[in-house]
């Protein structure tokens, strides 16, 4: 019942967003704004001629290559600076102006160090995702229940132990929510590295559709972004709640740290 | 004492930095001392903030004494330097803590086999004596259950035996049963009582209950306000195996509830 319920709800908000879409489009031009169906058939066409899916396959390479290359330190680092206090107290100012840098402003640089090719979108969205996961992991070790850690030691459990069967599940949560508002950045940081200087891409689809004024090509490659931001959130949110199999349903996700474009 | 003792405590003190930092520190234990024969249930009692739980961290070697000394087996084991503790005593000493500290992502058999896969020592023996353990206090059945979907007295019956399942000499516990309700509190009392006559482990249990204190112990100790020490010994000769229910009544219960509540301040 009340699943019919939420069905019919969102079915109702997106034909509400079509109708007004469908109003902006006629009331601006569809020149300025194209209506949703012409760049439906712009996206459909795209995918005829398998475009779209080669530029998007190469937004989607960069995104997942630097949310890797930055996911994966940033969620290792807090790990191994628990254990040493000295050095988290010299690099904690370093990392902090980092989170705050706007990754973008780098973009030109990344593009001069490491050209137009594919490795200066890998660079931005790494150093975007590597904060974001970076602090949001530190927030769950520090999280982490003293007694817990107190009772493990008392029962004889290695440090080893202690950090992957401990720390690392405590702080699943927090994590996750540092990877949850790292993923449309990552998508986000590709596709803005290629709009500013690439020949692929969605970000170079958005950016050839404005320069040849085909509005419904810049519209459709958006869309195109916006549906793999969510199928990437679904990607992230299902692993989660594999790892999370143990809460309580009732309870969300820990704290997020956010922004830090 | 003509009996070797398992546990001794001897002048312990425990010193906090004031708040400031400049004035004096403040004493929390100050010169207490006591001793353990092997296979003893001592209960201690005290008011609350005097230091109860202090005492046996120092004990379990999370915490390091500022004064004093602890041995274990004629051993010291405590130098008072803090360098060097050995929390757990290389799992020697069990704890079972206060709230129930039960591991939230893991079932209620992964939470009982955690010391036994900590240790290295997870085998068939292990998962039998693991099962035998569940059964005896009544968690058959609930194996793969999570903590959360367990009720209060249920969760402390796994930490319970989560520290039993390893076989330590000494288990301390900190007012394990506090936060039950009366109920439930005896149920633990009894489970708690059945598996210690069979085993015969030491025990040093932390209550603020005079009843509870002399139902479960062969001995109680008083406990002083800060700076604490030991003001009070009663030996318990109510015969065991005990009926906790009818505690209350048994001839000796009423005046060693006097004498214990007239030191306990």
């Amino acid at each position: 019942m009340t699943r019919w319920q939420s069905i019919i709800d969102k079915a109702l908000v997106i034909a509400a967003v079509l109708a007004l879409w469908q109003w902006g489009s006629m009331t601006a031009g569809a020149y300025w704004v194209p209506a949703p169906w012409p760049v439906v058939l712009a996206l459909w066409d795209m995918m005829r001629t398998g475009e779209i899916f080669r530029h998007a396959g190469y937004t989607l390479q960069a995104s997942l290559w630097g949310f890797l290359l930055g996911g994966i330190p940033g969620m290792a680092l807090p790990f191994v600076l628990r254990r040493l206090p000295r050095l988290e107290a010299i690099l904690d100012p370093f990392l902090v102006g980092g989170y705050g840098l706007p990754k973008l402003a780098l973009a030109p640089l990344f593009i001069l160090w490491f050209g137009i090719g594919i490795e200066s979108k890998i660079a931005l969205v790494t150093s975007v995702v590597f904060f974001l996961v970076y602090f949001n992991t530190a927030a769950g070790v520090r999280a982490i229940d003293p007694r817990l850690l107190l009772m493990s030691r008392v029962i004889g459990a290695g440090e080893l132990r202690i950090a992957t069967q401990v720390i690392w599940p405590s702080a699943v949560p927090f994590i996750f929510a540092g990877f949850r508002v790292s993923t449309p950045y990552a998508i986000g940081g590709a596709v803005i590295a290629e709009l500013i200087s690439s020949n692929r891409g969605l970000g170079y689809l958005v950016q050839l559709g404005a320069m040849n004024f085909k509005t419904s090509q810049v519209f459709a490659a958006i869309l195109a972004i916006t549906l793999i931001v969510i199928g990437a959130n679904a990607v992230v949110n299902g692993i989660e709640r594999r790892l999370l199999r143990w809460r309580p349903s009732s309870k969300t996700a820990g704290t997020t740290a956010s922004g830090g474009m | 004492m003509s009996e070797v003792s398992l546990l001794e405590v001897a002048g312990l003190g425990k010193r906090f930095p004031s708040r400031d930092g400049r004035s004096d520190a403040r004493w929390v234990i100050q010169n207490l001392s006591f001793s353990v024969r092997d296979g003893e249930f001592v209960t201690v009692i005290g008011p609350s903030g005097s230091g109860k739980s202090t005492l046996l961290n120092m004990i379990a070697q999370t915490d390091a004494p500022s004064a004093g000394t602890i041995s274990f087996k004629g051993a010291p084991v405590s130098n008072g330097d803090g360098a060097g503790l050995r929390p757990g005593l290389d799992c020697q000493i069990g704890y079972v803590f206060q709230d129930d500290t039960l591991l939230p992502w893991r079932t209620t058999i992964d939470n009982v086999l955690f010391p036994l896969e900590a240790q290295g020592r997870l085998d068939a023996h292990g998962r039998e004596r693991a099962a035998a353990l569940m059964d005896a206090v009544g968690l058959t059945g609930f194996e793969r259950y999570y903590p959360h979907e367990l009720s209060g007295g249920m969760r402390k019956r796994a930490a319970l035996i989560r520290t039993l399942v390893y076989d330590p000499p000494i288990i301390l516990m900190d007012e394990p049963f506090g936060a039950l309700d009366a109920q439930t509190r005896v149920q633990l009392q009894e489970d708690l009582l059945r598996l210690w006559e069979a085993g015969r482990k030491t025990i040093i249990f932390i209550t603020h209950d005079i009843a509870e204190a002399i139902a479960l112990g062969d001995r109680a100790l008083v406990l002083s306000r800060a700076p604490t020490h030991i003001i009070g010994e009663h030996h318990i000769d109510i015969p065991r195996p005990r009926n906790l229910r009818d505690i209350y009544a048994a001839p000796q219960f009423a005046s060693l509830y006097e004498a214990i509540r007239a030191q306990v301040q």
